[in-house]
């Protein structure tokens, strides 16, 4: 006992974290559900339920990696006994962290990330003037009001090289189905989400609102987005600025389009294919057996399931603005499920998320026997069964 | 349909678990016609299933199945199984109740139970009492011991699904079974209602907890205590499902569906699952002691008598390990079907291999609350039990309808027994200006005079389904039996206890002409008063019944050596014989009731029993100690549930001093007691006078205290309190300008000298926490604990004051806390409380300005002044010991006297008051009786051999031997209404002049010469 420190709470810190929304760290009753389920102690120790108890008592150690370490996956609070909100309170603790100036080890690229969305409206350091660039030749219009639906292309579409790929699909695939779009160019910013998770609360508002005026100024009714990540702040975090627009995600619109004929998917595959659900497709959205369900309209497509699936799905550790930050070798999420998807024997692991295809195509290269797994986006499997779309 | 005519009765009792059956019977001994109906096949409930029952590990259906033929043969019960309520109309007093009477197909007339239809079945279905765990047929008898013992015909029938086979109509002799039968329904009027339709156990499959219902070596306990079983699904041996082998290492997870807030899950804590899981540990390990055992649990809530020291018994077993973490399935191994589990210990995630998990799953409300509630017009909680009030724990929110056992919310087989008897007080109450009017008494065959006859003995020898007959070989035993003198008759059952296999035993004692009777089967402590019974049915003494105990004396001991054990058993049959041969005739004597109660102790317990007596129509005699009524609760304020308290005991006073027929004395103390059952006489001091009471029961109702802490500078630092002098304080607003305030747990319990939970500390920590909280928010409160034990529905609160910023500290003694005062940064003077948090891997320093210590409950003085006046054992914590830890949870091991309230066990308010109920209940049993029955089997002195030493009056532990004037002189004389049968006088009398009848020298000499003699014949 007497080798241990000895510490003290501190109110002032617990008032601070209630304040930042981290109030229901309170209620741990310490069972130690949240780290068993925790995909961080399948590569490396880590205790969430720590951060929980630390933030409760006042002690949350703000110049320490482990506070940036959630990925927001979701699922310690879908299984929580208690109704802890554990990603409410590490996003708390990262507002604190946030307002001392504290971004350590990995987490400084938060802080550039930060300073970016501020200056150009997306976290990559990318000029906010070329944001349309991968749209060029495609025949796609800028948006206007009367038309079908907004595509909101969001920051890895319009910037990633890999994701820019899924972005053309998707404006392919739109356009096969003879749908009224448009996207809003240069006017369009980064939503906001991942910003947020990373505990900038002021930088996330910026962009939020930045958004609504567009879509206002624009007459936008109803929002096409490819990233659960722009879904979920579209459908959970635009609210709280009190509104509300019809958002749909490409998995949604795509399971509409083919069970109502408008795509009609001819072209056999001919492979087996496994699909990832992102945490924010699933786990936070709910949104499971559409994709499924274009994938099994697939002729030729064989689904087989991994073991960590849906609720129980395998986090790609892109999550709560960890895909701005190095993950060393051997804990990254990304391997193990990669791992887990060439054990089904599949040849295509299929995502719905512009993170986790990023992840996924970082690991291929990176793990041994990678590069034998195709990863791709779930439209651009649409896209090869079409018949006459060339897949970018 | 037309509407049959009603039938009349006192009370209805709706649901026939181990509750409903007690209320049956308590409110049928009172004389009162009860109606008990069951929607299952046949009657026990949930208990039937059960292996075992903590903490005595008593073999669960061996203390029920007695009951169920109690109930059978009790002249004044009716039993409707396979029955639902249709409709409810009516209020208190008089209801008028449809009942729909489902198609058994089987008529209960008719069969004989004989089971010839069920081999000839040919539609195998997983048996639903067995968990689905082992195949049965359409048409079968729900278990073994089942009342009524009829088959029932599933819906999954290939007659009833389409027509295509009636084989079990033609191949039944009796033509009992009837294909085409309908559903009927039955009109039945009575005076009141008890619902006691038990709990349903939360099912994991919906929500796919734990890979419940897809990884197949995951089971749940009840399936477990199946698995436990000798009449489970492999005859007691544990084989899990995939490849049924003996699983050598075997995980136990707590809390499935219970203390979660998770949808589909119960918030609150389902208060008996720790201690159920360490009895299953327990008994794994005596099936198998190289089995490993893991049991992944939370806080563990050890919080009723005695069950301290089980969990202790638990963790201390070899390869048994306590890991406090709540668990996920890793995964399955598809070549061993094991299971993997991933756990947090020492701060890094784990993953184990197991062959076997245990669900430990929690209670909910049955599954038809709903239905019922409507139907009876009563209202749920909001976790869909029944509705009830802390001050009126029985009675629901409609007059007349009132609620036993687990239908009010969590809880273990003595409260469940408990409550049915508080029930059955109320009811009694409402119905008393009928009593006895619909009674019937019990008519038995006249006894036949066997004096003259040769004597002829029947061995009836039983398998115990498969707890003996596995060991011993139950026919060459019987082959054996045949062949001993006297002997005219021996067979064998698989169950001798089942009704029918008594009802042959009557049967035969008249056809055979037999005029002793030897049952070599279990335990005259659980079974001799059946079986005596069954002597009676069949017309010959009672007394002409000895039992060879084959199963604990030998099959359960001598397990592994199956030759050595049978021959054990032959010479246990041959002693029983040898005695049964000398055994004689015995009358039992009627001793008539004094209808007037004596409770002693005037708190919160004793005023609520002594009410409750009188509004059943007898006087009370209610002593209390000091110059108030109220006891300890004065210094209660409010509790949990919000009832306050200082205006609901003063509510009680007021009716104590109202009703005419409870009288009281203040300031009064008991010096003496004498008397027997039915006849006490005992005397008070009152007031510098002495009263002489008459009365036939007695109520130990003397309360508790609370420890006075010698811990943490209690006593050297006025800022050191108990929670009781917090409340105090609380109620006077009396808090001062403290900022913080650090409360510690199990002050005085749970260490070596008191070695257990006392039970109410942990919910009046929360409470009190939750009071500061709503007066003073800004108020630091820590509670410092090692398990929360906040069982049943104070979870919900538990969680609310975490809510409300009270901060819980988890500590492992001996790395306790430890108090100092100091200064705090300011200078300020505190108190410093310090203490390893075992999540931070740190030491907490708490600067508070109020210390308050959870000080135990304690057994009071008077308590053990008046355990050994009334005779009543104590615990070794110095509680009253009751009759029976399970089904005779108020009743003393001396007749007539019963035990309520803290002096039993400390409890919360609710529970005092529904456990003085029970006691109220039990003691309103006898005293609508005008006599009560003395044993037979009683102490007799031969005047002419007694040299008047007086040795066996210091002998008798109870009174029973005293002097008798004769013309030689004074002679030691027994009161038969006294003796208890021990026999210690006879051991001390110099000349054999005293004698325990039924255990005569002759029978014991006999007995023993058989034991020594293989040839004895």
């Amino acid at each position: 006992m007497s080798t241990l420190d000895t510490v003290a709470p501190f109110a002032e810190i617990v008032a601070e974290v209630s304040r930042a929304g981290g109030e229901t760290s309170r209620l741990c009753y310490q069972c130690g559900k949240c780290d068993v389920v925790c995909p961080w102690n399948r590569v490396r120790n880590f205790s969430i339920r720590k951060v929980v108890r630390e933030a409760s008592l006042g002690l949350s150690e703000i110049g320490l990696d482990d506070i940036w370490r959630c990925t927001t996956c979701g699922t310690c609070p879908s299984q929580c006994p208690r109704g802890v909100g554990q990603i409410e309170v590490s996003v708390a603790v990262r507002r604190v962290a946030t307002s001392y100036g504290e971004f350590a080890g990995p987490a400084r690229k938060v802080r550039a990330a930060g300073t970016s969305l501020a200056s150009e409206g997306n976290p990559l350091s990318q000029e906010r003037g070329r944001r349309a660039d991968w749209a060029r030749g495609l025949g796609v219009r800028p948006f206007a009001e009367g038309m079908e639906l907004l595509y909101f292309v969001g920051c890895y579409g319009s910037f990633d090289p890999r994701v820019r790929k899924v972005s053309v699909a998707i404006a392919k695939v739109l356009q096969r189905a003879g749908v009224d779009f448009g996207i809003l160019g240069n006017e369009e910013s980064c939503c906001g989400e991942s910003i947020r998770k990373a505990g900038n609360e002021e930088v996330f508002r910026a962009l939020a609102k930045a958004n609504i005026k567009a879509f206002i100024d624009r007459g936008v009714k109803r929002i096409l987005v490819s990233s659960p990540h722009c879904y979920h702040a579209f459908t959970r975090d635009y609210p709280e600025l009190m509104v509300h627009f019809e958002v749909v995600h490409l998995s949604e619109l795509l399971a509409e389009l083919v069970a109502d004929g408008r795509l009609a998917l001819t072209c056999s595959l001919g492979k087996r294919v496994t699909y990832h659900d992102p945490c924010y497709l699933g786990r936070h959205s709910g949104i499971y057996d559409q994709p499924r369900s274009v994938l099994g309209r697939v002729p030729g497509l064989e689904l087989v399931e991994m073991p960590d699936c849906r609720q129980d799905s395998l986090c790609c550790g892109g999550g709560g603005g960890r895909i701005w930050l190095e993950t060393p070798k051997g804990e990254r999420f990304a391997d193990l499920r990669l791992a887990q998807a060439r054990e089904t024997g599949a040849s295509v692991l299929v995502t719905s998320c512009p993170y986790c295809l990023s992840n996924f195509e970082d690991s291929r290269l990176s793990i041994p026997g990678g590069d034998a797994l195709e990863v791709k986006d779930l439209v651009e499997v649409v896209a090869d069964s079409l018949d006459g779309v060339d897949a970018p | 349909m037309t509407t049959p005519a009603a039938r009349f009765g006192d009370v209805m009792v709706v649901g026939a678990g181990m509750s409903g059956i007690q209320a049956a019977l308590d409110l049928a001994t009172a004389g009162y016609r009860v109606f008990l109906v069951e929607k299952a096949p046949a009657v026990g409930g949930k208990m039937a299933q059960l292996d075992k029952t903590f903490p005595t590990n008593d073999c669960s259906m061996c203390i029920e199945s007695p009951k169920f033929i109690e109930c059978d043969r009790h002249p004044n019960i009716e039993i409707l199984t396979h029955t639902e309520v249709r409709s409810v109309a009516g209020e208190a007093g008089n209801f008028t109740v449809t009942l729909t009477r489902k198609p058994r197909f089987v008529d209960e007339n008719l069969c004989t139970g004989c089971t010839t239809c069920n081999e000839y079945c040919p539609i195998p279905i997983p048996d639903p009492f067995n968990q689905e765990l082992s195949a049965s047929k359409a048409i079968h008898i729900y278990f073994a011991q089942a009342v009524p013992l009829v088959p029932y015909i599933d819906e999954r029938c290939r007659y009833l699904e389409d027509g295509t086979c009636a084989i079990c109509e033609s191949v039944c002799k009796n033509h009992a079974i009837d294909l085409r039968q309908q559903p009927t329904d039955e009109v039945i009027t009575v005076g009141a209602i008890v619902l006691s339709p038990g709990y349903g156990a939360f099912d994991p499959r919906p929500r796919g907890d734990y890979g419940y219902g897809t990884i197949q070596n995951v089971v749940t306990s009840l399936d477990f205590e199946r698995l436990l079983c000798a009449t489970g699904p492999h005859e007691g041996e544990i084989l899990r499902p995939s490849d049924r082998k003996h699983p050598h290492k075997i995980a136990w997870i707590h809390c499935v569906g219970s203390r979660q807030v998770l949808a589909g899950g119960h918030s609150y804590c389902s208060a008996v699952c720790c201690t159920y899981v360490q009895k299953q540990v327990i008994l794994a390990k005596e099936h198998d002691a190289s089995t490993e055992a893991v049991i992944f649990h939370n806080d563990i809530r050890a919080y009723g008598k005695d069950f301290e020291r089980f969990y202790e018994r638990a963790k201390r077993l070899p390869g048994v390990r306590f890991e406090r973490s709540y668990v996920a399935i890793g995964r399955e191994i598809p070549e061993t079907r094991n299971v993997t589990i991933r756990y947090s210990s020492d701060g890094a995630v784990k993953e184990e291999e197991f062959e076997l998990v245990v669900l430990g799953i929690g209670l909910g409300p049955p599954a038809d609350a709903k239905r019922l509630a409507q139907q009876f017009g009563v209202e749920l909680d909001a976790h869909g039990f029944c509705k009830t009030d802390p001050g009126n724990p029985a009675a629901t929110t409609r007059p007349g309808v009132f609620v036993s056992g687990a239908f009010k919310g969590p809880m273990d087989i003595p409260e469940a027994v408990v409550t049915a008897s508080g029930a059955g007080a109320l009811s009694s109450a409402l119905l008393r200006s009928r009593r006895g009017r619909l009674a019937r008494d019990r008519v038995y065959p006249a006894e036949r005079d066997v004096s003259a006859e040769d004597v002829r003995v029947g061995v009836f020898a039983c398998h115990c389904g498969a707890n003996i007959g596995r060991v011993v070989d139950v026919p060459s035993l019987v082959e054996y039996a045949r062949g001993l003198g006297h002997v005219a008759h021996a067979e064998e059952s698989l169950f001798v206890c089942s009704t029918d296999a008594a009802a042959k035993i009557s049967g035969t004692i008249r056809e055979k002409g037999l005029n002793r009777v030897v049952v070599a089967a279990c335990t005259p402590r659980t079974h001799e008063p059946l079986f005596r019974d069954t002597l009676r049915e069949g017309g010959i003494n009672q007394y002409f019944f000895d039992m060879a105990n084959i199963r604990e004396h030998c099959s359960w001991v001598h397990a592994k050596e199956k030759e050595e054990a049978t021959q054990k058993a032959k010479d246990i049959v041959r002693m029983s014989v040898a005695r049964a041969v000398h055994l004689e005739p015995l009358q039992e004597s009627q001793l008539p009731v004094t209808h007037v109660a004596l409770v002693v102790g005037g708190g919160v317990a004793g005023m609520t029993c002594a009410l409750s007596i009188a509004d059943q129509g007898f006087e009370v005699e209610l002593v209390e100690k000091d110059e108030e009524l109220g006891g300890m609760a004065r210094r209660i304020r409010t509790t949990l549930e919000g009832l306050d308290v200082r205006d609901y005991v003063r509510t009680l006073v007021r009716k104590v001093y109202r009703h005419p027929l409870v009288h009281v004395s203040h300031a009064a103390t008991v010096t003496d007691t004498s008397g027997y059952v039915g006849s006490f006489v005992t005397t008070v001091r009152c007031e510098g006078r002495t009263r002489t009471i008459r009365h036939g029961v007695t109520v130990l109702a003397t309360g508790a205290g609370e420890y006075r802490p010698t811990e943490h500078l209690y006593g050297q630092d006025p800022r050191v309190l108990t929670q009781l002098e917090l409340e105090e304080r609380l109620a006077n607003g009396d808090l001062g300008d403290a900022g913080a305030v650090a409360m510690i747990q199990c002050v005085g319990c749970r260490s070596e000298d008191r070695n257990y939970c006392a039970r109410v500390c942990c919910s009046q920590a929360v409470k009190n926490a939750l009071l500061l909280k709503k007066r003073r928010p800004d108020l630091e409160v820590y509670i410092l604990f090692r398990d929360m034990r906040t069982y049943g529905f104070t979870e919900d609160s538990y969680r609310e004051a975490a809510g409300k910023g009270v901060c819980f500290v988890r500590f492992e003694p001996p790395e306790g806390p430890e108090v100092e005062p100091a200064a705090d940064d300011e200078g300020r003077a505190v108190l410093r409380v310090t203490v390893p948090d075992p999540v931070l891997g740190q030491k907490l320093a708490l600067d508070v300005d109020l210390v308050v210590l959870s000080a135990a409950v304690v057994p009071l003085a008077g308590s053990q002044d008046a355990a050994r006046l009334f005779k009543v054992a104590m615990n070794p914590d110095g509680f009253f010991q009751e009759a029976h830890v399970k089904l005779r949870p108020v009743d003393t091991a001396g007749d007539g006297v019963f035990i309520c309230g803290a002096a039993h066990y400390p409890k919360h308010l609710s529970e005092t008051i529904a456990q003085a109920l029970g006691a109220a209940g039990r003691a309103g049993c006898l005293l609508s009786q005008d006599s009560v029955t003395a044993s037979g089997a009683v102490c007799r002195v031969d005047e002419r051999r007694c040299v008047s030493c007086g040795a066996c009056l210091s002998a008798c532990g109870y009174g029973a031997v005293g002097w008798r004037e004769t013309l030689e002189g004074k002679r030691a004389e027994v009161n038969p209404a006294l003796c208890k049968g021990d026999g210690l006088c006879c051991a001390q009398c110099p000349t054999g002049a005293i004698a325990l009848q039924h255990f005569t020298d002759e029978e014991i000499c006999h007995q023993i010469d058989a034991a020594l003699s293989e040839e004895w014949n």
